[in-house]
C-alpha cells in the first residue's frame, strides 16, 4: 500500500502543472498568437458556412452556393458584407444597454475559451521555443466550461433585452439547455480527467500518447458528442430557435451586425467544442498511430501536429453538418428528458466505474497480476461492472418484453367498413368476407354525410 | 508559474473599481435584471481576482457555478416571474432603510477599526501553498483534513433537493391526458365536441387576444384564454370591425350587401 | 495552508457512529419515498425513523462512551457534553417526532399538508388531498435536522459548526413552511425564517473568517491558543467572536435576535413548533457552551459581561411581552424566548455548576415544551387549530384531561415546586449566585414571576370561564398519547425526583480540548 501510496503522490506531483512550457515566450509572442488565433478562427467560420452549405446540398442533391468566387468559396464573405450593411434596427422596448451587451457577450466569450487549445506541441516561432497554443493552466479545461457558463449570459440577455415575446422564451429555453448539458458535459470530462490525472490540456494531450481517451473513455466520448450538439444549441437540438415555435429565438428582433456577433459566436462555439473533443478524446494534435510511429516520430508534433489537429477538428465539424442534413429537431421535452434523466444519472454512475478501474490499475486495489501482467484487480473491476451492466440489462429487457406482450396483437381479420371509411389490412391481416356492396353503402354513407354536416368554426 | 508583479497590480486597479461598481448596480439598480448582472459582474470579477492570486481551481469555479448557474437561475426566475421596479418600493416599516443604513455602516466601521488596527505578520507565500499543484494541494485538504465536512455537505445538498421537490414540485397523481384522452372526453360528453372555437381573424388582427365572432355578430367567450379575459387583455372586436367597415364604406367595395343577412 | 501530500484523517467511526446511524436512516427514507407505493410510505416512514433514532441512542450509550476522541481530522470531538447533548437530541426527537407523525386517522402526518407545491386553497389542493397525496418527506427531513443537530454540539472546528447550523436549519425551514392549516401564515413564517436564518449564517461566516485569520485555524483549540499569543491582531478577533455570537444567538433565540421566533413557532405546523424549541435549543446551546468554553476560554472575562447583558435583555423582554399575547402558540414562543435567557445566564457562570445547571435545564424544558405543543395541536375550531386564547375558556370543563395536563406544563414553565421548572430554575440561579451574578439570578426570579402571572392567566381561563363555542378537542392516536405522557411524567419525575438526571449532567461537564 505504501508503493501505491508513493505512486500517487508522484501522479500528482507530475501532472497537475500544464506540461507546455511558456517560459520562452516573451508577451508580443503571446500577442501574436492570439492575433493569429483570431484570424483562424474567423477564416475557418468563413469556410465551414460555405462548407456547410455545400454539404448539405450534396445531401439534399442540389448544388449549393457555387456562383461567387471559384466553387461559391466567397459567397459567406459577400453574406457577411451585406448584413453588415443592413440596417441596425433597435426594438422600442428593448433596454438599450442589455441589447448591446449581449451579442458582445455572446461573441467574445466564444473566443476566450480556445486560448487554452493546444494546435501542436512546441515549435520554433520567432526566435523562440514556443508551444503552438495560447496559455494553458492547471484548470484549463474547466475553463472552457466556465466561459461557456458566460456565454449564455449573452444568449439569455439578448432574449430578455428584445423586449419581446418570441426572443425571451428562446432565450430561457436556449439558456436551460445550455446549462442542463452542461452538467453532462462536465460529468463527462471528469472520466477523462481520471484517466490523465490532469486537468491541463496540454497534459491530456501528452497522457494520450499510448492511447486515444476515445477508446478507454468511450462512454464519456459518446456523452461528450451528444451534449456538445446540445452545448452549441445545433441541430437536432436547436429548439431555441425553432421556427414553427419561436420564429429566431433569442435572436429574432437582432440585426445587421450584433445579429452577425451571434452568428459568429455560433460557429466558433461549434469550433471550441470539437477543438476540445480533439484535445480529450482523438488525442489532441498527435499523430494517427500508424503515422505517429513513422520515422522515429517526424511527423507527430511541431508544424506537423496542425495538419492532424485540423483534420480531427473539420471531421467534427463534418459530423455537425451531417447530423445537419440528416436529423430533424427533437421535442423540447424529449430534449430535457434525454438530457436528465438519461445523460446525467447515466455519465454518474460511468464516472463512479471509472473511478474504480482507475484505483484498480493504479495499484489501490492490489498489485497482483493475472496473466500477461495486466493487474488483477482490474480485471476483476472490469468483470463486476460487466456482470452489473448485464443484470441491468436484463431486467430492464424483460420489462420491455413483458411490456410488449401487454400491447394487444391486432385481429386477424379486418372489417374495411367497420368505421364507415374503407381501411386497408394491416401487414398479415386478412379481410372479412366483403358485405355486399349495396347493404354496405347506406350505412357508409350516412357517417360520412354527418361527417361533412358538422358545423365549422 | 511567474509573478506577474505590475501586471496584477495594474489589473487590481481595473478590476477592483469595477466590482465595486457591480456591488454597487446590486443595490441602487432600478431594474431587477440589471441588478442581478450587477451582482454576476462581481462574481466574476471575484473569480478574476482569485486566479490572479493562484486559486486557479478556486476562481474558476467561483466563475462556472457561481456566476455561471446559480446568478443564471437567478436571472431565470426574475424573468420568468417579471419583477418590474414598482414591485418594492414601499417601505412596510418606517425607517428601517436609515436603520438598515446606519447598522450597516457600524459593521463597516467595526470591521475596518479591526482590520486596521491589525498587524499582520509575514506571509507563508503561494508558490508554497501550491507546492503540490494547486488542484492536488486542496483535493489533499478537502479528502484529508476536511473530509468530514465534505460529506456532512451532501446531507445538507439532499434536504434542498428534498425541499425544493417538496416545496414547487407537484407530484403527477394520475395519468396525464393524451391528446386522443382529451378527444374521447370531449366526444363522450358531447360539449365542444370539435375542440374550442379559434380566435378570431380580422382584417388587420389575428393573435390570441381577438374573439372570434359568432354567426349573430356577437362575441364568442370560449375563443379567448379565460387568463386573459381575467386580466383584461382581450382586444374589442367593435373598433376592429369598425375600421373594416369605415374603410368598406370609403371604397365602396362593401361585401356586406353581396353576402346579404348577416 | 496546503499539505503537500496527502494524509488521511483517521475517523473513530464507534464515536461518531450515532451521527452516521442518524444520517443513513434519512438517506434510506429519501429512497423509501422514491420506491414505496404511497399507500405505505406513512407506516414505513414512521417506525424506520423511530428505529433508526432508538438504535443510535443505544450505540451512543453502550458504545460511543467509550470512544471520548476528538476525531475525523479535529472536525468532530466526543467527549461528555456531547454525548450528553445528543443523547438529550435524540431522546427529545424520539417523542417528538411522535407527536409530528400523529395521523389522527388518516395515512399522513396530520399537522402537515399533503401537497406543499400547490397553492393554499386552489383545486390542486383539493385534488391532492382527494387522491391521497402525502408528505411523508417529513420524516427524513426531520431526521436530517436531528444529525445536524448532533453534529452542533460536537463540532471541534468552526467550518463543521457552520455546516451543522445548516444541516440543522435547511430541514427546518421547509418543515415549518408545511403546516396543513393556515397555510399562508405558514409559507410566510417559513420565508421570514429562511431569511432570518440565512442573514445569521452570513453573520456567522464573516466572523468565522475574521477568526480564520486571527488564528490561521479554524480548530476550537488552535483559536484558544491563538488568543494568548497573537496579540498583534485582536482588531480581527473581537469582531469575529461577535459575529459568530450573533449566528449562535440566532439560532437560540436571544434577544435582540429573537424576532423570528414568535412568528416561526405560530406559522408552523405546531408539533415542529415544539420540536423548534426543544431539540434546537439544546443543539444551539451545546454549541454556545462548546464554542465560548472552548474556543473563546482564554477571552471568558470579555465576552461574559457582554452575554451578560444578552441574557438579561431575553429574560425581560421574552418575559414582559409575553403578557400581552393573545395567541397560544405566540405565548409559548415568547415563554421560549424567556426561557433562554435563563439559559444564558447558567452558561456564563463558567463553572462546572452552570455547565451541569445548563445541560440539566435544556433537557428538562425540552420534555415539557415538546408536551406542550402537542397538546395545542389538538385543540380545534371549525376545522383548523384554535390558537386563540380566548378559544381556550372553559377547556378545563370540556376536557379536564387536556386542561389539566396542559396546566402542569405549565407551571412547570413557571417553576412551581415538584415540577421540573423549579428545579432546572433552581440548578440555574444557584450557579449565577456563585459565582456572584447574583443581580441575575434575582433578575430572573423578578421575571419568573412575570411569566408565572402570564401561565395563572392561561389557567384561569381555561377552568373559571364560559367554554368558548365551538372549540373541540380532537381524539389523538396512541403516537401523542406517548408524546405527551413521556413528556407530563419525565416533568414531574425530574421534579421529584431530579438526583439521576443530576448525576449525569454534573459527569458530563468536562470538556475534551
Amino acid at each position: 500500500m505504501a508503493v501505491a501510496a508513493s505512486s500517487m503522490h508522484a501522479l500528482a506531483m507530475n501532472t497537475d502543472h500544464p506540461a507546455a512550457d511558456f517560459s520562452d515566450t516573451p508577451w508580443w509572442l503571446s500577442l501574436i498568437k492570439a492575433v493569429l488565433l483570431f484570424v483562424i478562427l474567423l477564416l475557418n467560420t468563413l469556410l465551414v458556412i460555405w462548407f456547410e452549405r455545400r454539404v448539405i446540398g450534396r445531401m439534399q442533391q442540389r448544388p449549393g452556393p457555387n456562383r461567387a468566387g471559384p466553387f461559391g468559396l466567397l459567397q459567406t464573405l459577400a453574406d457577411g458584407v451585406k448584413l453588415a450593411l443592413k440596417e441596425d434596427v433597435t426594438p422600442k422596448n428593448a433596454d438599450k444597454l442589455m441589447f448591446i451587451a449581449a451579442p458582445i457577450i455572446a461573441g467574445a466569450m466564444a473566443f476566450v475559451a480556445f486560448a487554452i487549445i493546444p494546435l501542436s506541441g512546441s515549435v520554433w516561432m520567432f526566435g523562440h521555443h514556443t508551444p503552438l497554443q495560447l496559455t494553458d493552466t492547471p484548470v484549463a479545461v474547466l475553463l472552457v466550461l466556465a466561459v461557456a457558463g458566460v456565454g449564455v449570459y449573452g444568449i439569455v440577455l439578448a432574449g430578455w433585452s428584445s423586449g419581446s415575446t418570441y426572443p425571451l422564451l428562446g432565450g430561457l429555453r436556449s439558456s436551460a439547455q445550455v446549462i442542463s448539458y452542461e452538467i453532462a458535459m462536465g460529468l463527462a470530462l471528469v472520466a477523462v480527467f481520471l484517466y490523465a490525472g490532469s486537468m491541463s490540456t496540454s497534459q491530456i494531450v501528452l497522457a494520450q500518447k499510448g492511447i486515444w481517451y476515445c477508446i478507454p473513455a468511450f462512454f464519456s466520448f459518446i456523452v461528450y458528442i451528444i451534449t456538445m450538439v446540445g452545448e452549441t444549441n445545433r441541430l437536432p437540438f436547436d429548439l431555441a430557435e425553432g421556427e414553427g415555435e419561436l420564429t429566431g429565438g433569442f435572436h429574432t428582433e437582432y440585426s445587421s451586425l450584433k445579429f452577425a456577433m451571434f452568428f459568429l459566436g455560433e460557429y466558433v462555439n461549434m469550433f471550441t467544442v470539437s477543438a476540445l473533443a480533439t484535445t480529450l478524446f482523438l488525442g489532441g494534435w498527435q499523430a494517427p498511430p500508424g503515422i505517429a510511429a513513422i520515422g522515429g516520430g517526424m511527423f507527430n508534433g511541431g508544424w506537423w501536429g496542425l495538419l492532424w489537429f485540423f483534420i480531427k477538428l473539420w471531421l467534427f465539424m463534418f459530423f455537425f453538418v451531417w447530423l445537419r442534413g440528416s436529423l430533424p429537431r427533437v421535442r423540447y421535452d424529449q430534449f430535457m428528458r434525454l438530457g436528465w434523466k438519461v445523460l446525467i444519472p447515466t455519465t454518474l454512475v460511468w464516472v463512479v466505474a471509472v473511478a474504480f478501474i482507475r484505483a484498480a490499475q493504479l495499484g489501490f486495489l492490489g498489485d497482483s497480476k493475472a496473466w500477461g501482467g495486466i493487474p488483477r484487480a482490474t480485471l476483476i473491476v472490469i468483470a463486476v461492472i460487466a456482470v452489473i451492466v448485464l443484470a441491468i440489462a436484463w431486467v430492464w429487457d424483460t420489462k420491455q418484453a413483458r411490456k410488449d406482450n401487454e400491447v394487444t396483437a391486432p385481429p386477424d381479420e379486418v372489417n374495411p367498413f367497420a368505421g364507415g371509411h374503407p381501411v386497408p389490412p394491416l401487414p398479415g391481416q386478412r379481410l372479412v368476407e366483403p358485405v355486399p356492396a349495396i347493404a354496405a353503402a347506406p350505412a357508409a354513407r350516412s357517417s360520412v354525410d354527418n361527417h361533412s354536416e358538422e358545423p365549422r368554426g | 508559474m511567474t509573478h506577474l508583479g505590475g501586471a496584477e497590480s495594474t489589473l487590481f486597479w481595473f478590476a477592483a473599481p469595477l466590482s465595486v461598481l457591480g456591488a454597487l448596480t446590486l443595490l441602487f439598480a432600478r431594474k431587477a435584471v440589471h441588478a442581478a448582472m450587477g451582482m454576476a459582474m462581481t462574481m466574476i470579477l471575484l473569480g478574476i481576482f482569485y486566479i490572479t492570486e493562484q486559486a486557479e481551481f478556486l476562481g474558476i469555479i467561483q466563475i462556472f457555478v457561481y456566476s455561471g448557474a446559480v446568478m443564471m437561475l437567478f436571472l431565470f426566475v426574475v424573468m420568468l416571474v417579471g419583477v418590474d421596479s414598482s414591485d418594492s418600493l414601499v417601505e412596510t416599516i418606517r425607517g428601517q432603510r436609515v436603520a438598515g443604513l446606519l447598522f450597516g455602516l457600524a459593521l463597516l466601521a467595526l470591521t475596518i477599526s479591526g482590520v486596521a488596527r491589525t498587524t499582520f505578520p509575514s506571509f507563508i507565500g503561494l508558490d508554497k501553498a501550491n507546492a503540490s499543484g494547486n488542484v492536488s494541494g486542496l483535493a489533499n485538504l478537502i479528502f484529508g483534513k476536511y473530509v468530514w465536512s465534505f460529506e456532512v455537505t451532501s446531507a445538507l445538498l439532499i434536504t434542498a433537493a428534498v425541499g425544493a421537490m417538496l416545496l414547487a414540485h407537484r407530484e403527477r397523481l394520475r395519468p396525464k391526458l393524451s391528446q386522443a384522452d382529451w378527444s374521447r372526453r370531449r366526444i363522450r360528453e358531447g360539449v365542444n365536441v370539435a375542440g374550442l372555437p379559434v380566435p378570431g381573424v380580422y382584417a388587420r388582427h389575428n393573435a390570441v387576444d381577438t374573439p372570434a365572432l359568432l354567426p349573430d355578430g356577437s362575441i364568442s367567450e370560449l375563443s379567448v384564454s379565460r387568463v386573459l379575459k381575467a386580466r383584461g387583455q382581450v382586444v374589442n372586436t367593435q373598433t376592429l370591425t369598425a375600421a373594416t367597415e369605415e374603410f368598406e364604406e370609403s371604397t365602396g367595395d362593401s361585401t356586406q350587401e353581396e353576402g346579404g343577412q348577416q | 495552508m496546503a499539505a503537500d501530500s496527502f494524509v488521511q484523517a483517521h475517523i473513530d467511526y464507534g464515536a461518531v457512529a450515532p451521527m452516521l446511524i442518524v444520517f443513513g436512516t434519512a438517506m434510506v427514507g429519501i429512497l423509501v419515498e422514491a420506491f414505496v407505493p404511497r399507500a405505505s410510505r406513512f407506516w414505513v416512514q414512521l417506525p424506520l425513523a423511530i428505529a433508526g433514532m432508538v438504535v443510535s441512542l443505544v450505540v451512543l450509550v453502550t458504545i460511543s462512551r467509550g470512544h471520548e476522541v476528538i476525531t475525523a481530522g479535529g472536525a468532530v470531538v466526543i467527549d461528555a457534553p456531547a454525548l450528553m447533548l445528543q443523547g438529550t437530541v435524540l431522546v427529545l426527537s424520539i417523542i417528538a417526532l411522535l407527536a409530528m407523525a400523529e395521523p389522527l386517522g388518516t395515512r399522513s402526518p396530520d399537522a402537515f399538508t399533503q401537497s406543499g407545491a400547490s397553492v393554499p386553497g386552489s383545486p390542486a389542493e383539493a385534488n391532492a388531498v382527494r387522491l391521497g397525496a402525502t408528505s411523508t418527506e417529513i420524516f427524513p427531513l426531520t431526521m436530517f435536522a436531528v444529525g445536524g443537530m448532533m453534529l452542533f454540539p460536537s463540532a471541534s472546528n468552526l467550518l463543521v459548526v457552520f455546516i451543522a447550523l445548516e444541516v440543522l436549519s435547511l430541514p427546518l425551514y421547509i418543515l415549518t413552511g408545511l403546516a396543513r392549516r393556515r397555510r399562508l401564515l405558514s409559507q410566510e413564517a417559513s420565508m421570514k425564517y429562511f431569511l432570518l436564518g440565512a442573514f445569521s449564517s452570513a453573520f456567522f461566516i464573516f466572523g468565522a473568517a475574521l477568526i480564520y485569520g486571527f488564528a490561521g485555524s479554524l480548530d476550537f483549540d488552535a483559536i484558544n491558543k491563538a488568543i494568548g499569543t497573537n496579540g498583534g491582531m485582536d482588531g480581527l478577533l473581537a469582531p469575529g467572536v461577535l459575529l459568530v455570537a450573533v449566528g449562535l444567538l440566532f439560532k437560540a433565540g436571544a434577544v435582540p435576535f429573537h424576532s423570528w421566533t414568535p412568528d416561526v413557532y405560530q406559522g408552523a405546523p405546531t408539533p415542529v413548533s415544539g420540536f423548534m424549541a426543544a431539540c434546537t435549543k439544546v443543539a444551539a446551546f451545546g454549541a454556545l457552551l462548546r464554542i465560548f468554553y472552548v474556543a473563546f476560554e482564554s477571552l471568558r472575562w470579555t465576552w461574559q459581561p457582554v452575554l451578560a447583558i444578552v441574557a438579561l435583555l431575553t429574560m425581560v423582554i421574552g418575559a414582559v411581552l409575553s403578557v400581552v399575547q393573545t395567541d397560544i402558540k405566540r405565548l409559548l414562543a415568547y415563554s421560549s424566548i424567556t426561557h433562554a435567557g435563563f439559559v444564558l445566564v447558567g452558561l456564563i457562570a463558567l463553572n462546572t455548576v452552570g455547565i451541569s445547571g445548563t445541560l440539566f435545564y435544556l433537557a428538562a424544558y425540552g420534555f415539557s415544551i415538546i408536551a406542550a405543543f402537542a397538546l395545542v395541536a389538538l385543540v380545534r375550531s371549525g376545522g383548523t387549530e384554535a390558537t386563540h386564547l380566548s378559544q381556550w375558556a372553559g377547556l378545563g370543563k370540556t376536557n379536564p384531561l387536556l386542561a389539566g395536563t396542559f396546566s402542569f406544563l405549565l407551571l412547570a414553565f413557571a417553576g412551581i415546586p415538584l415540577t421540573s421548572g423549579f428545579v432546572a430554575k433552581f440548578a440555574i440561579f444557584s450557579a449565577a449566585v456563585g459565582h456572584g451574578a447574583t443581580w441575575l439570578a434575582v433578575v430572573g426570579m423578578a421575571m419568573s414571576a412575570v411569566t408565572a402571572f402570564v401561565y395563572v392567566k392561561v389557567i384561569v381561563l381555561m377552568y373559571f370561564s364560559e367554554p368558548a363555542e365551538g372549540t373541540a378537542v380532537v381524539t389523538p392516536s396512541a403516537l401523542t398519547g406517548i408524546s405527551v405522557a413521556v413528556g407530563t411524567v419525565l416533568t414531574l419525575l425530574l421534579g421529584i425526583i431530579p438526583a439521576p438526571l443530576f448525576e449525569m449532567t454534573q459527569h458530563s461537564t468536562l470538556f475534551l480540548r
